[in-house]
This record gives C-alpha cells, sequence and structure tokens, in this order.
C-alpha cells in the first residue's frame, strides 16, 4: 500500500473536521432571525452565481482571480478525485494519481500566485495575521499532495519521501481543515452557502435588487425594531458575515474610509462576524477604522453590537453614505448597506440615538413631512412664473413632476427651473402634485427611521394613485430610487424616469435641438442612486455627447463611480474625519482637466459647489441642456434673419 | 421622585399638525432623568399631539378625555387632586412655561398650583433632589446666563425654560409599546378641600385652557375676537441707543483705539456683564 | 377749498442760521411746513449727513440716522401736537403730570440695577396707554430698588417694592400694591421673572391675563394663539405682558420717575421656598446662543491666545467666524453665523472680522456691534455702533494692558 493511499482518508479527515468546525458555526447562524430562502432554486443556480456571478466581481481584480481559480479550483479538484478513490479499484491506478497530481499541481500554480500577492509586501488593503499565513499550509498542502500523487503515479520509487510528504500533506490539510469554522476557510463553506441562501437572489444573472427592504413596525409584542444584537440579524445575514474573505475591495472603495471617517466596510462585516460567535478568535489583521473611536470590545450573540461599550462605534455606524460601492465590489456579495441600515434602524426607532445634528430633519418629518421643516405649500413657490399645472386642480398630465426637496433650495431650483424650460420647450404635457408633495422620506429610511418612512410612502402613495400620468419624472435620483423601487412594497408601483433619460429621449426624438456648446471639457459625475442603484449611467453621457461637449471620464466612473459625499444622510450625521468626501471627488474631476463637473442630482450639487477653492464649475445637465437649447433657438432665429434677404 | 408632566395640545407651527411641544419635550427630558417612571398627563379631546411624549422619555400617558370645547383645568385639578391623595402621589408636577395650542396664556400650572396649594417654582433648566428628603432643588435661568437655586419644598409644581438640556430624542419604538390610560373627567371634584376655597373663581378657571388645544374659554373671548394671525415685523434692534454719526474712526493709536472701545462698552452697560448682581 | 398761502417772511425766517453777527440764509434748509401742513423729507440732506468719510470712495453710513439735538427740537416745534413747551437745546423738558388722572403700572426688572432694552419697552407700552385719547395717565415704575434712568425711559413716578424672597412673596406685595393704588393697567415683559409674577398676580387677584402682546394701541391689545396660527384682539385689559421687541421704548421728553411712598407695601417670605441664591453666569463656559456679550475673532487675528485672553478679561464669551473654525483654531461650536450660532447676545466685539453676509446673518439680533478691522469698506465697519479701522492685532494687547490698568 502506497502513501498515496491514504490521501482519499486525509480527504475524509479533513471533510469530517471542517464539518465540525462549520457546525459550530451553523448553530450560530440558527440562532438568527427566520429569513425564507428558497433553498431548491438557490442550490440549483448555485454553480452559475459562483462562476458567472462572483467570478465576475473578482475578475475586476486580474491579479485575484488568476490566482484564485486554479488555487479553488485545484483544490477542489484534488479532493473531489480524491474521494473518488476511496473505491479500491481506482486508487490502484496510477493514471488515476496521475490525474490527482495534476490537479495538486494547478492548486499550487495557483498559491504561488498567492504569495506573489502577499510578498514581500501585501497590497495595502489585504488583511494580514492568519491571512497572511493561509499561503503556507496551503502550499505545504499543494505541493505535498503534488509530490505524494506525483510518486504514487510513478509506482511509488521513494516511499520514505512518499511518507514524509503525506505527513506533511496531512498536517497541512487537516490544518486548512481547522480553519473552517473561525480561520480562512471559512469562506469557502460559509460562501457557498451564502451564494445558494442569499438575501437578494434577484441580484444574480444580470439582475438588480438595491432597494431597502421594510420592517414590520406593528409586529405584535413587544419585539425589537431594527437590529441590536448579532440574534437580530436574520440567519442568512449572519452567514453573509462569515463568508467575508477580508479582501479589502470594500474598503478601497469606501468613500467614508477614504475622507478618514471611522468607517471601514470590511472592519465592521468581520466585527459583525465576530460579534456573534463572541468576539474575535484571531486578532483582527486588516486596517483599522481610520481614526477609530475607541471601543469596549464586549461582543456576543445577545449583546449590544453599536455602543462604545460594544464592538462597533456609532461614529462608525453613522458615516456610512449608503453609497454602495462596497456591496457593488464585493466578490462575496455581501450586502453591507443593508447590515448597517438595520443596525440604524435598531439605533433609532428604539433608542433615538441618531447623531445631534440628524435629529432635527427627523424632527421636521415628523412635524411638517419636510426634512427643513419647509412648508409643502411653499414648494412651488420657485416656480410662480412659470405656471405649473397642479394635480389637484383637475390637471391631467402624460407627466407627474417630481419636485423633490430641491425646490426649497436655491440651488436646487435653478436645476428644476432649467428642466422645466425645456419641458415647456419640448412641448411636453406635465403637472405637479403642488402641496400634495410630501418628502419621499429617502433621508429619513436611510437615517433609520423606518416608521416615519413608512408612513410618508403611504401618504405619497395614496396622493398618487389619485391621479392619472403615465410616468413620474423627477431630477432627483434619490427620489427616483424611492419611488421606483422602494414604494412597490406599499402598493405603488409607478414608472419613474430621471430627468437625464428623459432628456435624452426628447433630444433623441427631436423635440429638442440643442446646439453644440463648444469650447469647454465636461466630465460626469454618476450619482449612486442613478448610476449603481438603478444602472442608469448611459443616458446622462449620451445626453452630454449630444451638446457635443467633449467628454472626459474620471478614473472611477459609472457603476463603479466615487460617492460625493451626500447620500445616506451623512450630510448631517457630519462624521468629523481627515478631509471631506466632496473634495476628494472634486479632485477627481479636476484631474482630468475638465472645466465643468455635469451632475444629476442635488444632493451631488450641493456637495460638490460646497468644495472652496480653485475647481471645475457644478451644472446639472438639465441645465447644460438648457442652454444649449436656448443656444440652439438664437442660432435658428439668425438663420432665419439670414436667409431673409435672400 | 415620582414626577408627572403637563402635555398640552400643540400644533406644529409649519404644517398645523398636532406635534408635541418643544419645552414639554425638554420637560419630558427633566422628569425621565429623575424618574424612569414618569407620566404624562394630558387633558384634551385626543392624544395625537402627546402620544410622542412617550416616544420622548415617559414611562406612561395619562389621558382624561374631555369633549372638545372643555376647559381643561377643572379635569386636571380633579386628578391631580386624587392622585395627590392616592397611594403613589406625584411629588412632582412638570409643565412647559406655557402650554400651547389653546390660548397660550400660561396660567395653566399656576391655577393647578393654587387649586392644590401648592407652590410653583418658574423657569427651571435643572431640576434635582434636595439634600433634605421632601425637597427639591430648582435651577432658574435668569439674564445672562445667572441661575438661581432655589429649595423649593415638594410636592410643587415647576416650570421649564427653553435653555433646558436638549430633550432625549424620539424613539419610535417605545412610543409603540408606551401604555396610555384614558379616564373620563373627575365628578367628584366639589369635594375638594382647594377647589372649594377657590370658588368664586370661574373667570379665571375658565381662561385656563392651555392644556386643551381646542378649547375655547375666557368669557371675554368671544369667538368674533378671533381671527387669523397676522405677522407683525419685530423692532430692529440695531438702532440701539448708540451715539449716532461720530463712531467712526480711522486709524486711531491703538491705545486710543482701547479706550474708544472701553469706554463704548461702559457707556452702554457692558463691562458689568459677568458680577453678580448686587 | 382754499389754497394755503405761503409765508415768505415765516420762510426766510426759518431759513436764517444764526451762527454769527450776520445772519446767513440757508437756502437748502425746508423745514417750513410744506403747503400741505405736513413735514417733508430731504433725502440729499439726509444723504449729506450720512457721509462719513469723504476719501477717494465715499461712505455712506444710514445705519446711525439719529436725528441731532438741533433737529430734533426743531421737528418737535413743528409738531405742536406733542409738545407746548418751548425746546432749548441742550436741555430737554421735563415731562410732569402733577395730578395723575388714572395710574399704569410698568414692573420692571432692571437686573444690575440697569434698564434693558426690554424694560424701555415696558415703559413705551405704558407711556403709550398713558398719554393715549386725552393724555394724563402717569406711569409708575414698579422696581426692586434703585434704578438710573427711570425718568428718561417714561417713568412719572416710581414705587420701589421691598425686595422679597420667591415670587409668591413678590405678587403678594405687587397686589396689595394694585388694590390701594387701583392702577388702570399692569404691564410686564413676557420674560423670566416678569413673567412669573404677572401670572401670580393674575391668579391672586382672580384676574385675566393677557400674555405676549404682540401689538399695542391704545385700543386694542392683539397677540397670537394657538401656535401662532390665529390672534386675538382685545380693548386692553388690565394685566397684560408684552412680547419682546414689540412695542416701541419710549424716546421723548423725560418724565420725573418721582418716588412714592412704598413703606406700605410689606413683603413676606414664601415659606415654600426654603432657600434661594444666584449663580452669576460665566461668560467663558456659556452657549453663545445664551450670552449677552460676544468677542469674536475673524481673519485678522493671528495670535488666537491672546485673543482668548482678552475675551476672558472683557468677560465675554468667545467666539468666532467660520475662517478661523475652519482653521480649527477655535472649536466649530465657536463659530457664528447662520451655519454656526445666531447670537442673541446685546454685544458683539468683532476683531478683524469683515462681515460675510451669513456672518452678519448671525448678528442680526445684536444691539451694539463694535468692529476693529483694517478695512474701512468691511461690511462689518458698515454694521458696527463703534466702529474702529485698525489693526486688531494691535488693538488687543492695547485694550488688554488698559483693562489690567483700570482693573488696578
Amino acid at each position: 500500500m502506497t502513501a498515496a493511499a491514504f490521501l482519499p482518508w486525509l480527504i475524509v479527515a479533513m471533510v469530517v473536521v471542517a464539518a465540525v468546525q462549520i457546525a459550530r458555526r451553523v448553530i450560530l447562524w440558527r440562532s438568527g432571525r427566520p429569513a425564507r430562502v428558497d433553498w431548491l432554486a438557490g442550490l440549483k443556480a448555485l454553480p452559475r452565481r459562483y462562476l458567472v456571478d462572483v467570478h465576475h466581481v473578482v475578475d475586476r481584480d486580474r491579479s485575484a482571480s488568476r490566482m484564485h481559480v486554479p488555487t479553488a479550483g485545484g483544490l477542489v479538484l484534488a479532493c473531489a478525485l480524491l474521494v473518488v478513490g476511496l473505491v479500491p479499484a481506482i486508487a490502484a491506478s496510477r493514471l488515476y494519481f496521475g490525474l490527482v497530481a495534476l490537479a495538486f499541481l494547478v492548486m499550487t500554480a495557483g498559491v504561488v500566485l498567492e504569495v506573489r500577492r502577499r510578498y514581500p509586501r501585501p497590497l495595502p488593503r489585504l488583511s494580514l495575521g492568519q491571512w497572511q499565513k493561509l499561503p503556507i499550509p496551503l502550499g505545504v498542502f499543494a505541493l505535498g499532495g503534488f509530490v505524494t500523487a506525483f510518486l504514487a503515479s510513478l509506482g511509488d520509487p521513494l516511499p520514505a519521501v512518499s511518507i514524509l510528504t503525506l505527513l506533511l500533506t496531512t498536517a497541512a490539510g487537516l490544518g486548512l481543515a481547522g480553519m473552517a469554522g473561525h480561520g480562512p476557510m471559512r469562506h469557502a463553506l460559509a460562501g457557498a452557502a451564502h451564494l445558494a441562501a442569499h438575501p437578494r437572489p434577484e441580484r444574480f444573472g444580470g439582475g438588480r435588487s438595491t432597494e431597502l427592504r421594510p420592517i414590520d413596525l406593528d409586529a405584535p409584542g413587544t419585539g425589537k425594531l431594527g437590529a441590536e444584537t448579532p440574534a437580530d440579524f436574520a440567519w442568512n445575514r449572519l452567514l453573509a458575515f462569515d463568508a467575508c474573505v477580508q479582501c479589502g475591495r470594500c474598503e478601497a472603495a469606501c468613500p467614508a474610509f477614504a475622507a478618514g471617517q471611522p468607517l471601514s466596510p470590511k472592519h465592521l462585516i468581520v466585527d459583525l462576524a465576530a460579534a456573534a460567535g463572541g468576539g474575535y478568535a484571531q486578532p483582527y489583521a486588516g486596517n483599522a477604522y481610520p481614526n477609530a473611536r475607541p471601543v469596549g470590545g464586549a461582543a456576543g450573540l445577545h449583546a449590544p453590537i453599536v455602543s462604545p461599550e460594544g464592538l462597533v462605534h456609532p461614529d462608525t455606524l453613522w458615516s456610512c453614505t449608503t453609497c454602495r460601492a462596497c456591496v457593488e465590489e464585493c466578490p462575496m456579495m455581501i450586502e453591507h448597506v443593508d447590515a448597517i441600515v438595520d443596525l440604524r434602524r435598531f439605533q433609532t426607532l428604539e433608542r433615538g440615538a441618531v447623531p445631534l445634528k440628524a435629529e432635527e430633519p427627523l424632527a421636521n418629518f415628523r412635524g411638517a413631512d419636510e426634512p427643513n421643516g419647509r412648508a409643502l405649500a411653499e414648494r412651488t413657490d420657485f416656480a410662480a412664473d412659470l405656471r405649473l399645472k397642479v394635480m389637484k386642480d383637475g390637471a391631467t398630465a402624460e407627466i407627474l413632476l417630481w419636485l423633490g426637496g430641491a425646490a426649497f433650495d436655491l440651488r436646487g431650483q435653478r436645476t428644476l427651473r432649467a428642466l422645466i424650460l425645456a419641458l415647456n420647450a419640448a412641448g411636453v404635457e406635465f403637472a405637479v402634485l403642488g402641496e400634495e408633495e410630501r418628502d419621499c422620506g429617502d433621508l429619513a429610511r436611510r437615517l433609520g427611521d423606518e416608521a416615519t418612512f413608512q408612513r410618508l410612502a403611504k401618504a405619497n402613495v395614496a396622493t398618487l394613485s389619485q391621479y392619472r400620468f403615465s410616468r413620474i419624472l423627477t431630477a432627483d435620483p434619490h427620489a427616483l430610487h424611492v419611488l421606483r423601487n422602494e414604494y412597490p412594497a406599499f402598493g405603488g408601483s409607478f414608472d419613474v424616469v430621471h430627468h437625464t433619460a428623459f432628456l435624452a429621449e426628447m433630444v433623441a426624438a427631436g423635440r429638442l435641438a440643442p446646439a453644440a456648446l463648444t469650447g469647454k471639457a465636461v466630465t460626469y459625475h454618476d450619482p449612486c442612486y442613478l448610476g449603481r442603484y438603478n444602472g442608469e449611467i448611459e443616458a446622462p453621457r449620451a445626453l452630454i455627447d449630444a451638446l457635443g461637449l467633449e467628454r472626459r471620464e474620471m478614473a472611477r466612473s459609472g457603476r463603479r463611480s466615487m460617492c460625493c459625499g451626500g447620500g445616506g444622510g451623512a450630510p448631517v450625521t457630519d462624521i468629523p474625519g481627515d478631509t471631506r468626501i466632496p473634495d476628494i471627488r472634486m479632485g477627481q474631476a479636476s484631474d482630468t482637466g475638465a472645466r465643468i463637473v455635469a451632475v444629476a442630482c442635488p444632493q451631488c450639487t450641493a456637495m460638490l459647489e460646497g468644495v472652496t477653492g480653485e475647481r471645475p464649475e457644478v451644472r446639472d445637465v438639465a441645465e447644460l441642456l438648457w442652454e444649449a437649447v436656448q443656444a440652439g433657438g438664437r442660432n435658428e432665429a439668425a438663420a432665419v434673419k439670414a436667409g431673409e434677404p435672400a | 421622585m415620582r414626577t408627572l408632566v403637563l402635555l398640552s395640545d400643540a400644533r406644529h407651527p409649519v404644517s398645523g399638525r398636532p406635534h408635541l411641544s418643544r419645552l414639554e419635550t425638554q420637560a419630558i427630558g427633566l422628569a425621565a432623568s429623575l424618574d424612569p417612571a414618569a407620566r404624562g398627563l394630558h387633558a384634551g379631546s385626543g392624544e395625537d399631539a402627546v402620544r410622542a411624549g412617550l416616544g420622548h422619555g415617559l414611562a406612561g400617558l395619562d389621558v382624561i378625555e374631555t369633549t372638545g370645547e372643555a376647559d381643561p383645568l377643572p379635569a386636571l385639578v380633579g386628578f391631580l387632586a386624587d392622585a395627590l391623595g392616592g397611594a403613589d402621589a406625584p411629588e412632582l408636577i412638570l409643565a412647559g412655561r406655557r402650554g400651547e395650542g389653546g390660548f397660550e396664556t400660561g396660567l395653566v400650572p399656576y391655577l393647578v398650583a393654587e387649586r392644590l396649594g401648592l407652590p410653583i417654582v418658574a423657569d427651571a433648566v435643572a431640576i434635582r433632589a434636595g439634600e433634605m428628603p421632601g425637597t427639591l432643588v430648582v435651577d432658574q435661568a435668569m439674564a445672562k446666563g445667572a441661575r438661581r437655586r432655589v429649595t423649593v419644598r415638594l410636592p410643587a409644581v415647576v416650570t421649564v425654560h427653553p435653555l433646558s438640556p436638549l430633550p432625549r430624542p424620539f424613539a419610535y419604538g417605545p412610543m409603540r409599546r408606551g401604555r396610555i390610560r384614558r379616564h373620563s373627567p373627575a365628578a367628584e371634584q366639589a369635594d375638594l378641600p382647594a377647589v372649594a376655597k377657590m370658588a368664586g373663581h370661574g373667570t379665571v378657571a375658565g381662561r385656563a385652557e392651555d392644556t386643551g388645544g381646542t378649547t375655547v374659554g375666557p368669557v371675554d373671548v368671544v369667538p368674533a375676537d378671533e381671527r387669523p394671525h397676522r405677522a407683525r415685523p419685530k423692532l430692529m434692534r440695531t438702532s440701539g441707543t448708540a451715539a449716532g454719526g461720530a463712531n467712526l474712526h480711522v486709524g486711531p493709536d491703538p491705545t486710543e483705539a482701547a479706550r474708544l472701545i472701553l469706554d463704548y462698552l461702559e457707556a452702554n452697560g457692558i463691562r458689568r456683564y459677568g458680577k453678580a448682581p448686587e | 377749498m382754499s389754497r394755503q398761502r405761503r409765508d415768505p417772511r415765516a420762510e426766510r425766517g426759518i431759513r436764517t442760521v444764526e451762527s454769527r453777527a450776520r445772519p446767513r440764509l440757508d437756502v437748502a434748509r425746508r423745514e417750513s411746513p410744506a403747503a400741505s401742513g405736513r413735514l417733508r423729507r430731504d433725502p440729499w440732506r439726509e444723504w449729506a449727513a450720512s457721509l462719513v468719510d469723504e476719501t477717494y470712495r465715499k461712505r455712506y453710513d444710514r445705519s446711525q440716522r439719529q436725528m441731532s439735538r438741533e433737529d430734533a427740537a426743531r421737528f418737535l416745534a413743528a409738531r405742536s401736537d406733542i409738545e407746548a413747551t418751548a425746546i432749548s437745546p441742550g436741555q430737554p423738558a421735563l415731562h410732569v403730570v402733577e395730578e395723575p388722572a388714572f395710574l399704569i403700572f410698568a414692573v420692571i426688572e432692571a437686573t444690575g440695577g440697569r434698564l434693558s432694552r426690554f424694560d424701555r419697552q415696558v415703559f413705551g407700552a405704558a407711556r403709550l396707554l398713558a398719554d393715549a385719547d386725552a393724555g394724563g395717565g402717569a406711569v409708575v415704575a414698579i422696581t426692586t430698588g434703585e434704578i438710573d434712568g427711570l425718568g428718561e425711559a417714561g417713568a412719572d413716578r416710581m414705587l420701589a417694592l421691598p425686595s422679597a424672597n420667591g415670587g409668591q412673596a413678590r405678587a403678594a406685595a405687587l397686589r396689595h400694591a394694585v388694590e390701594t393704588l387701583l392702577p388702570r393697567h399692569v404691564i410686564f415683559a413676557e420674560d423670566g421673572d416678569s413673567a412669573d409674577l404677572a401670572r401670580r398676580l393674575s391668579v391672586a387677584l382672580g384676574d385675566d391675563l393677557m400674555s405676549g402682546v404682540e401689538h399695542l394701541t391704545a385700543r386694542q391689545a392683539v397677540r397670537p394663539i394657538r401656535n401662532g396660527a390665529r390672534e386675538i384682539g382685545l380693548a386692553p385689559p388690565r394685566l397684560m405682558t408684552i412680547g419682546e421687541d414689540r412695542v416701541k421704548p419710549y424716546a421723548a421728553a423725560p418724565c420725573e420717575a418721582r418716588p412714592i411712598d412704598a413703606s406700605d407695601f410689606e413683603a413676606g417670605a414664601d415659606p415654600a421656598i426654603l432657600s434661594s441664591e444666584i449663580i452669576p453666569g460665566d461668560p467663558a463656559s456659556l452657549a453663545l446662543s445664551e450670552t449677552d456679550f460676544v468677542v469674536s475673532a475673524g481673519n485678522g487675528v493671528s495670535d488666537i491666545a491672546a485673543f482668548r485672553e482678552l475675551a476672558a478679561a472683557m468677560k465675554g464669551t468667545p467666539g468666532a467666524s467660520r475662517v478661523v473654525c475652519d482653521a480649527g483654531l477655535m472649536p466649530r461650536s465657536a463659530q457664528v453665523g447662520a451655519s454656526g450660532t445666531v447670537l442673541a447676545a446685546d454685544c458683539y466685539f468683532a476683531l478683524g472680522i469683515s462681515g460675510a453676509p451669513q456672518h452678519l446673518q448671525g448678528i442680526a439680533g445684536c444691539e451694539h456691534v463694535i468692529a476693529v478691522n483694517t478695512d474701512l469698506h468691511a461690511a462689518m465697519i458698515e454694521r458696527a455702533g463703534l466702529a474702529i479701522v485698525q489693526d486688531a492685532q494691535l488693538v488687543m494687547p492695547a485694550l488688554l494692558a488698559l483693562l489690567r490698568e483700570r482693573g488696578a
């Protein structure tokens, strides 16, 4: 009997050890709240989710995919082959061991690539500690397995060496299996289970699922709202936290982290996973929260997570802009924003522990349905001269224009005026809700005030359902997202269109004839709630191109664009950092050399215009278009005039 | 210290919807810091406005359901007299310096205090139990940041000043769980000695509708006198008593400038600031 | 209707300037009552009067539009309905009410022995009611001690009630005074102890209180109700509190503020009040929104340590402009302006602040503004009641030295 004949039994032993390890986590997951999971569909879709959706994200970092495909592929293949080897007839075949050796060789190649990512100096976003040491057991296992199997395929010419390598392989293999509960190898099992039981299965296969899920506010009994302890998360959320590979892509994309605010999505997810298990088994070896606030570190399945005594400081929670850059980048498909909002919901709904400056908008929402406490009847005041049609007065219109909070803001009013004038020029029949338009509730929901959001949502849905229109047009991506994606849960399904898409339609249909604006290079800043949340990145660019402007792209654009810092209530929570997010983003815009930053969101406009010093001009796409249309009108008039004598 | 907060039926200044008065929210904050089981008391036709008090730290709410136009004072006095005679008698009754939503005279706490024979202290910014049992130390807000520290015998009525600490922020969950006890107006007020002493005070009672927003009561206020509010500009503060004309000095010697500044301050009495009033 | 006739002789008389031995005729002067009998404004002369400094760029100060004493005298002379007594320049006549037809009580606080702006407004309201219609009423200042300037503020009489321990005792003494002297109105400020006293008196007398009056004439007092959605207007009742900055202070001829014997009005002690002490405010730790005097630093102040020392020495609360806070030299909580704290202070001392619009919004409520700035044309200089065009860095040490000298 050759040493290699023990390899299949090693795999069996590894499976047993791993099963024991992961069972401890399974018990933890089961203590989470129940969640409806379609296991059958999830398991059926698992290979596709893993090989296509996950790979697609992993592949954005080529060195990662080049490393992971052979390592994981070789490991899985070798293990699978070796399990087959439990059949004695097969184990006798030298060709079989040749195949096993090949699989181990592939894995070895992958490990070599991984070593090159981490040594001599690892990428700054990667975690160290056990993750840094992982290539050692992996390499020993792969190389040992290869040598053992390879010698077996040659007829075991060097039995002493075979036994030595088998022992090494066994040690490394059992070590890896032992990491399945707390160590890095947890990601393999938890990750696979997470993909099958993902809370947002709609995300896979090219779909999109970005809306926050409502919670039952009138749940009977004294059940708490939101998540206070790990046990308050749904079980498949706890599973998701365990799937984290600490690759740090979320951290690299996080605007709050970049601005030195005390948030790292990676650290937060690892904290949440550790909190469920009662604390860190090994010390966290990634980047700390920037300017980390001291915390007590108390953890447990039923211990509060967010508190100065717990694992996560409240400032970490309130630094998030809900831009979803982390979710977009996560190869394990973890939903960071959902977790943050769940935690915020508890803080806001049960403890009222919102940052000081966020109390006022929430109080205004409760009192006046508007975050700045403005009278709803004043919403159309800025356009008193434009004679907007109001639905309540019996207007019927093709398009319902949702003005949003920008109507109360001087800067936002300029954009809205340009949009309204352009609509008039295109002969669009539209009307507004006037004083019946309440705030959409975006800010309240992102700050965790689900009660206020649901009240506003129900009221707005009731108002909107009274009227007949075919589409809702809005210049605010936050309102767009809420109306389009979040109101359906409250019985209001509307066809919502963003003004950039609508104006692009108008230009394409020839109803607006913009002249070419020349001279200035433009860079377009994608609003998170339009680009990432709704995948609309083409229309605004098409519109800018139609204006004949030179368009330059920032390093981060489209679905991977960087946040302006204006979402998720970040401007009102106002967590101090080293610098401000809009300053960073404006720096990126300046780097393109563009003289104009085109924006498509009132929040982005406000944040980017707040940047002081020498900077490109901030213009909404609607303003640029209206300028071009006016220029077009003048050109036409001039052409007519020039043509007259002839 | 068993504490009770009087709550009025305020209206939001922008939307006109029922909402909890800001000052009463601060009173609730003070109450909750003294008594985790502090309760709110409201007499009126609905609890829409005051329910939010449960979300700001009240453990419970007592609502005396009076009809829309009724004067809440008898209901409040009746309820409080019962409570003061009961086992868990409130020791401290807090209120805003004036209720909102009604005629807003600010008389209710004074009338309640007088009818129940309790002392009243106004404009509290901080409250704590006194060293002697049965006493209360109240810091009253005074002009220019000064405070008057008053020790008063309990039970007492205390009204709260806008400079008192920020209230605990609103939380929906506790409001949802909070218990509201509804009562019908006490019919046996006539038995109360304190009220009996005040017989003949019907005209004052009629004016004391702060705690019930929809009440119309005062004898001299006929509905015809009530009309939509007209915003009137306040006086400008800029002119003041400054002597006009020659108060611009271009490029004076720094010592001369300093003298001018101090003289100006002394002429306007500003440098007395910070000294304890004699 | 017959046409009014011009009187060239009278016009000539008015335009005569008796400055030297030889009379001079000032043709630009137009104080003669116009044909309509109404006084006319002369915008040109108003501008000329507000010209502060004729450098290469003219600078007008339109905030200080008070008439000179002579102008005021002429103005009053033209309005014979107000003042019968001739006003000699420099010595305004005393307004004397020998036998009052009725009394108006004006209850004032005068913290620290000085009349506040609000106190003067209470007098304004009392004066308005005393002089209404036939007039003849006398304003009685209800005080707790000797106070300067009661006459100028509009008090005909002065009743110093003995200082009492606790509001209840004070109310008892006041009630006694009211029941003895039977004033037609008692007017309070809707603020602090006055508001408290008004309510105690109302309850003790069993009388109505009209609180927080926003608009007052002899015929009508108006106050908001129902969270400002509605208002009620009544004939002014006996007891009233007036809102802050709602009634103009009295500004005509001073009154005599003759003391009334107060020995009848005993003040007891409130048995429920066991002790009472006053803790003075510490300006350094006061919130900006509460303080009365802010010493504020702007871009023109580079030595923040000296600035802090100065603020402490002047017993002012330190504040700063946005630039200084952005630079991290002062905490964000010290920022004055629309995005920082909007002040309610009486006095604002701006060192090296040019006065951005947002900053000026924050000090809109300040009565006295002192500005030290190097730029004559800075908005803050224009806003200030005392404006000094000088380097703040030089003025600060001089001020500190002078404060030490005067303190010694």
